[in-house]
């Protein structure tokens, strides 16, 4: 055993733990915005940078925030306004809809915790 | 020693590397609005294309469900709940049978808690529109009227070819239980394609089948008052996990909220809880029981799940305490630092 070789070991125990902590409990927060507009493939955002998108659904047009890697519905043709009440989404799995105008957005992360949600 | 030391550090940190390179997601995803609701499919472990066309299949059968049984526009539904009006038997239309004969049996084992037949009333509740009314309540002589009528499933006779009703109050509205149907319907379709891992998730309920390759499907379930998950699930095999919520459909009068889950006995919304969730093995069950069991409320949500054969419930009532029985408990994982309280009932079965 060289003085490396007693390098080698100590970083490797230095690392282990961190690499199981990396993998195993990082709740890794969202990273993209999928957007879906009625039956269309749907379209991936980045979270970054802060800004606003116009989108056209059958009833007009629905306006989506960006803002700090979180996401809303800000305004919707709709009468319900159950989009626009559903608030920021911020973490992986984030989900809402404006049903009557057929735009749905679903936040998601690189490792989603959960392949569904039910509610 | 040393020399052993060091070669298993090095086996370790090989080991743990070889994690860092995950495989692309296996899950194919798809939606698509049916239903007035949007309908997500995984699936997991298949061949793109295949998915694809699989995909656009179910896709066309919820399509050509929802317009065959559209309670309040022209289809096969709305003509025959026409017909029942008058006291002649009427034939039948084939697809729609096993239908009926479903939401009766299920209406049945409910003691009319699930009432499909209730469509005048849901009707005159502004549930038959897209828009939901803004600010008007219904009639209360009209809904006292209709509850005197006492539309029910025993009302109507279903035969092979024929059905036929002794009550004109009657009208079919599938609200608390098409989409279950539909599921399974999707389900059977996947089956028969020989896809045994996926879900079908309409609206946020959905039925798992199989699981995500080595590991169980993992189902978030939504707090009913806040935009975070409650708990969770792992479902390996088939499960359907469906929840009926004072918050999916409603409108407001007076700072008053009036939600789509009409109580059969009152003709008004049902008021005692938030949300209840039930985990079954067909959808169709689930969807019902979901329905019956919020109509239940606190005191009769154990009684109506037993005679509905249903294993695991999970009940919020409007203080926010969570009623769930003792193989729900075991089955659910609540998320940390969840600040409710929790009452454990007598077991089901």
């Amino acid at each position: 055993m060289t003085r490396a070789d007693h390098i080698l070991i100590l970083l490797i125990v230095c690392i282990l733990p961190l690499l199981y902590l990396h993998l195993w409990f990082n709740d890794e927060p969202a990273k993209f915005l999928l957007i879906q507009t009625g039956s269309n493939v749907p379209v991936t955002e980045t979270l970054r940078p802060d800004r606003m998108l116009h989108i056209a659904g059958p009833l007009g047009e629905s306006i989506v925030e960006i803002r700090n890697n979180r996401t809303r519905f800000v305004s919707s043709p709709c009468i319900g306004q159950v989009c626009v009440h559903s608030g920021w989404l911020s973490n992986a799995g984030g989900f809402a809809a404006c049903l009557p105008n057929r735009i749905s957005l679903r936040l998601i992360g690189q490792h989603p915790r959960f392949d569904t949600i039910n509610f | 020693m040393t020399e052993q030391l060091y070669r298993f550090c090095i086996l370790l940190l090989l080991l743990a590397a070889s994690g860092c390179d995950e495989p692309k997601d296996p899950v194919f995803h798809d939606q698509f609005f049916a239903f007035g609701t949007l309908i997500d499919v995984s699936l997991y472990g298949v061949e793109p294309q295949f998915a694809e066309s699989i995909s656009k299949e179910i896709e066309q059968d919820f399509m050509d469900m929802h317009a065959s049984w559209h309670a309040w526009q022209p289809s096969v539904l709305s003509s025959l709940n026409e017909q029942l009006s008058a006291p002649e038997p009427t034939a039948i239309e084939p697809s729609i049978l096993p239908l009926l004969k479903e939401a009766g049996r299920l209406s049945q084992s409910s003691s009319g808690l699930f009432n499909p037949v209730i469509g005048k009333l849901i009707a005159l509740w502004g549930f038959h529109d897209n828009a939901l009314p803004v600010g008007t309540l219904p009639d209360s002589t009209a809904i006292k009227e209709l509850l005197e009528q006492a539309p029910a499933v025993t009302d109507i006779t279903i035969g092979d070819t024929l059905i036929s009703s002794v009550n004109p109050s009657v009208a079919y509205d599938f609200g608390g239980f098409a989409k279950g149907y539909a599921i399974d319907r999707a389900i059977d379709h996947l089956r028969k394609s020989n896809i045994q891992n996926a879900i079908i998730n309409a609206g946020g309920d959905l039925r798992a089948i199989g699981q995500h390759g080595d590991r169980p499907w993992r189902i978030g379930i939504r707090h009913p008052r806040e935009n975070t998950i409650l708990a969770s699930i792992e479902v390996s095999g088939d499960a359907s996990v469906f929840t009926s919520g004072d918050y999916e459909r409603f409108f407001e009068v007076d700072g008053k909220r009036y939600h789509h889950i009409i109580d059969p006995r009152t003709g008004y919304p049902a008021s005692s809880i938030t949300s209840v969730t039930v985990i079954h093995s067909d959808a169709a069950t689930a969807d019902a029981a979901a329905t019956a069991l919020f109509v239940a409320g606190p005191d009769q949500w154990l009684s109506t799940a037993r005679n509905m054969g249903i294993r695991y419930v999970m009940l919020i009532d409007k203080q926010g305490t969570i009623h769930i029985n003792p193989a729900m408990q075991s089955r659910i994982h609540f998320e940390p630092g969840l600040d409710a309280q929790i009452s454990l009932s007598a077991p089901l079965q």
